[in-house]
């Protein structure tokens, strides 16, 4: 019941946002070569999506940016889980993790464009180092966060190494996994528009590009509601992941 | 039930000797104490005299710094499959994303049981800790005195020989705990199974002991060894109100009181 009212009320500041939009769009107070109605958006979008190429944008976006997540997400967590069950690796392997970190991801874009050139590796490389690090530094947190009390547990068990690993670790650590999982996939989403718009690769941001440099506004704004869109269905996706994975963690309290 | 050889009259646990620093610190200083087969034996004392650390030594998840411990004649060098822990912090010693009845089937995984027999088994454990209809429930949906009934489940998952309990009725309410003194009191009469109990709760040791051993702290050494010779079963109500539980509760008082000086 109140889930629902909260959804009516979300519901209602877009539909008072689109308004606002439109009336301003409607009166002119900003020039309509700069800002669009969400009527004329909303026909771009249509217009593209039927009669030109956006939708082949779109998949390309939605390509790079899963790629990109999926390779940093499998390392994010592989090598998170070999750092955080290891005091001795993350005294090691810390400061270095430490160091490269705060590296935005596109300072290494001039790198990759280097080692790959323009093309599609090139952008995976890119979009993988900038998504890996929310992946990799949650997941060693949530591997050294493990109750040490069931490590006892599984000691007294006699469980394997991969039991522990399989039973214990993963799934203590695996709310914060997630989280990571989570922003991971904006910061491939956010990377995936860039190198697109850098290396011409096609997706949304080369699109996006085109119709500023053309004074396009309808069809920039339409790009630019398919990448809002994509990014809220993908964490949409991934609370829906959450709330399955994590039911124990939301108690239907009966004593 | 009992694994290993079965001769009564013999101790299961002998510690021999037991020296246990922390850097320099003496926690526990030349601790000699046997165990006998199907015996439960209590552990008293000021907090930090070191009652959770032997009983821990005794378990094989701690190394003593002198001496050792045995366990039916062979060295302890870490947790036995056939001991089993109840930790005082039962909230900490559960998988909260496993329901009860997969918390209680990591003990039958960890020993390779076939998912076929499991569920069997699984009921018939919950049915024993008086669980029998909360195979569904997270431990986050229970209270603490069914989830410290949880953990003696998966306990005795293990068909353990021996019970090594660190104070696990100490943070339950008088009613549960007394309840859960009786359960357990019963089980191990059915199981034979030989138990450390630790506790702070003196009456608690009386009631539940066949001896009850008194530690002196800093450092941490036998001060006083009690036999109770109270008539089994128990009752909540004619044991503590018997002459030789009064008699046996003000000596013990006196001890702890001498003792905490
Ligand atoms: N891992 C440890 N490192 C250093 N000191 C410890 C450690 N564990 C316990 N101690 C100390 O050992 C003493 C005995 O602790 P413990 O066995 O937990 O006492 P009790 O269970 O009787 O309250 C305490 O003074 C405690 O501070
Ligand atoms: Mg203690």
């Amino acid at each position: 019941m109140k889930a629902l009212l909260w959804r009516l009320a979300s519901l209602a500041v877009t539909a008072g946002f689109v308004a606002i939009w439109q009336i301003v769009a409607d009166f002119k107070l900003v020039s309509p070569v700069f800002l669009p109605g969400p009527d004329r958006a909303w026909a771009a979008l249509v217009h593209g999506m039927v009669a030109s190429n956006l939708a082949t944008k779109l998949a390309g976006t939605i390509e790079h940016m899963l790629e990109g997540w999926l390779v940093a997400s499998i390392a994010g967590v592989v090598l998170g889980a070999l750092i955080g069950s290891s005091r001795f690796m993350r005294a090691y392997v810390g400061p270095t993790l430490e160091f490269l970190r705060p590296l935005p991801a596109s300072a290494v874009i001039p790198l990759a464009i280097a080692i790959f050139g323009f093309s599609p590796a090139m952008a995976l490389g890119v979009i993988a180092f900038g998504a890996i690090w929310p992946m990799l530094l949650s997941t060693v947190h949530g591997f050294a966060a493990v109750e040490p009390r069931l490590y006892e547990v599984a000691r007294a068990l006699h469980l394997s190494r991969w039991q522990v690993i399989a039973k214990i670790a993963l799934p203590s650590a695996l709310p914060d996994i997630l989280a990571g999982l989570r922003l991971g996939l904006t910061v491939a989403l956010i990377l995936a528009v860039v190198c697109e718009m850098i290396a011409g690769l096609d997706g949304l941001g080369q699109w996006v590009l085109l119709a500023a440099r053309y004074f396009r506004s309808p069809d920039l704004f339409a790009g630019v509601i398919l990448l809002g869109a994509l990014g809220f269905v993908g964490a949409l996706a991934l609370d829906i992941a959450e709330r399955r994975l994590l039911v124990w963690r939301a108690p239907t309290n009966s004593p | 039930m009992n694994k290993g050889s079965c001769r009564a009259g013999e101790a299961l646990i002998r510690f021999s000797k037991v020296d246990l620093s922390f850097s320099d610190r003496k926690i526990l200083e030349a601790i000699d104490l046997e165990i006998m087969r199907g015996e439960i034996v209590c552990l008293v004392g000021p907090s930090g005299c070191g009652k959770t650390t032997a009983l821990r030594i005794a378990t094989g998840l701690l190394a003593p710094t002198g001496g050792g411990v045995a366990f039916d004649g062979a060295p302890i060098l870490g947790p036995r499959r056939d001991v089993a822990i109840v930790f005082q912090d039962y909230g900490k010693a559960l998988l909260p994303w496993r329901t009860a009845a997969g918390n209680v089937s990591l003990a039958l995984e960890a020993v390779g049981t076939p998912r076929a027999e499991r569920a069997a088994r699984i009921d018939a454990l919950l049915a024993k800790v008086g669980l029998p209809h909360h195979a569904d429930k997270y431990p986050s949906q229970m209270s603490g005195g069914m989830q410290q009934r949880l953990q003696i489940a998966r306990c005795l998952a293990q068909e353990p020989a021996a019970l090594m309990m660190d104070e696990p009725f100490g943070a339950l309410d008088a009613m549960t705990r007394q309840e859960l003194q009786d359960e357990m009191l019963q089980i191990v009469r059915t199981t034979g199974a030989t138990v450390l109990f630790v506790t702070h709760d003196l009456e608690e040791a009386i009631y539940v002991g066949d001896r009850v051993i008194g530690l002196l702290p800093h450092p941490g050494r036998i001060g006083i060894e009690l036999k109770i010779d109270l008539p089994r079963p128990r009752d909540q109500i004619a044991t503590r109100e018997d002459p030789e539980f009064l008699r046996l509760r003000r000596e013990l008082y006196e001890f702890i009181k001498s003792a905490e000086r």
